[in-house]
């Protein structure tokens, strides 16, 4: 019996030692298997900006596209991101709002322009949004909220409304909405941008006298803690305070914005 | 391997013996997508062969024991790919790793089995490796 035992260790051994051994290789690399989230998220990602596009008139002028781009790309440079991955979209709604979809769709919403008064307010909104998308927060929260297997089952033509809701109404937790307020203040520290303008922004748009439009602070609750937040972040922060823009191309952007 | 038994096994004891290797090897290669398949199929052939002599006996046991190893082997990687198609839908290295290993041992198991199902039908007695053991200590005469 003693032999079996020693047989049986053998080939538990041989076993494990195959499976791991044939583990260090990367056959999903080599096979080049896509991996199922990345598929559920790029299918869910067009699916949903189908939805946002048949809502509202997607803004096609290169007054305004071209130059949110070059605010993007400057961002992104500086802080080491593909901005290539980037899906810009600018819709004609008077809501001040920005939304992160799946698979790096980017919605601005032409209001959110107007409602800026400075180019670094709507440049914070922005950083705010990438980090969301460089953070993953967009799967994360769908997939906590409703679980991958229904993700995936509505890729295939399912209702998109509960995901429009959990996406742009009750938005992210708390901790992810700071943790991409502060990432957000890191990317605009790095690219020599002021950081402040975004919790300035959050500040004016939770104070009273402001129109029921303004989506992207509800999406977004508690704005004066959040600025609180930001400010305390970037105290003793050596801050430039620079601009992408010339002053003449923000003013044509703001107007471009504003036509409709 | 071969270790002669007290008496000559006959004609139709061989027979039987080398049957219950080709019913699992058989049951095998039926069963490998659902791997319950090919234990249950080999436990039938056990049961029918339970009042056999004891060669017959002997080797009916040893192939029940070499396939009954095998599913639960087989049975997780069977669970491991469902779970990947209903549920995260993510292939790891460790899966492809597992499914090779377990294709590498169904691939010695289904030659071992060729093997003993050839030698023990010329009469011959033989014992698998690790499996002779076990069956000479639970299959007494
Ligand atoms: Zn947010």
């Amino acid at each position: 019996m003693t032999r079996a035992f020693l047989q049986l260790a053998a080939m538990i051994a041989v076993f494990f030692g195959l499976w791991f051994g044939l583990s260090q290789i990367d056959w999903v690399g080599i096979l080049r298997i896509e991996s199922g989230k990345e598929a559920t998220e790029e299918k869910l990602g067009d699916l949903l900006w189908d939805t946002f596009k048949q809502q509202d008139e997607e803004l096609r002028s290169s007054e305004v596209t071209s130059r949110l781009d070059s605010l993007i790309q400057f961002v992104c440079k500086e802080n080491n991101i593909d901005a290539k991955e980037i899906k810009l979209h600018v819709l004609q709604n008077d809501d001040v709002n920005a939304v992160t979809l799946p698979d790096h769709h980017l919605v601005v919403y032409s209001g959110l322009i107007k409602a800026s008064d400075s180019e670094a307010e709507l440049v914070g909104v922005i950083c705010h949004e990438i980090a969301h998308m460089q953070k993953n927060h967009v799967m994360k929260k769908l997939v906590k909220e409703i679980g991958l297997s229904a993700l995936i089952g509505m890729t295939s033509g399912g209702n998109t409304g509960r995901i429009i809701k959990l996406i742009s109404s009750s938005a992210y937790d708390r901790e992810l909405e700071t943790e991409a307020d502060l990432t957000a203040a890191d990317y605009m520290l790095k690219a020599d941008l002021d950081p402040e303008a975004l919790a300035n922004f959050l500040y004016k748009l939770s104070s009273d006298d402001v129109p029921s439009q303004v989506y992207w602070v509800s999406t977004h609750p508690e704005s004066k803690e959040r600025a609180k937040a930001i400010i305390e972040y970037i105290e003793g922060k050596d801050i430039t305070k620079n601009q992408i823009l010339s002053a003449d191309s923000w003013k044509s952007l703001k107007a471009a914005a504003s036509e409709n | 391997m071969s270790t002669p038994f007290p008496n000559e096994p006959g004609e139709h004891e061989a027979e039987r013996a080398s049957n219950s290797y080709l019913m699992s090897l058989v049951a095998h290669i039926v069963g490998l997508p659902l791997p319950i398949v090919n234990l249950v199929a080999t436990l039938i052939f056990f049961l029918g062969n339970r009042n056999g002599t004891y060669f017959t006996r002997w080797h009916c046991t040893q192939a029940l024991l070499s396939q009954a190893s095998l599913l639960f082997v087989n049975s997780y990687g069977f669970w491991w790919t469902i779970g990947i198609i209903f549920r995260d839908n993510t292939v790891t290295n460790e899966y492809i790793a597992y499914m090779i290993t377990v294709f590498l041992i169904n691939v010695a198991e289904v030659i071992a089995t060729m093997y003993a199902a050839i030698v023990t039908r010329k009469g011959k007695h033989v014992e698998l490796w690790f499996y002779g053991d076990i069956t000479n200590a639970i299959c007494k005469p």
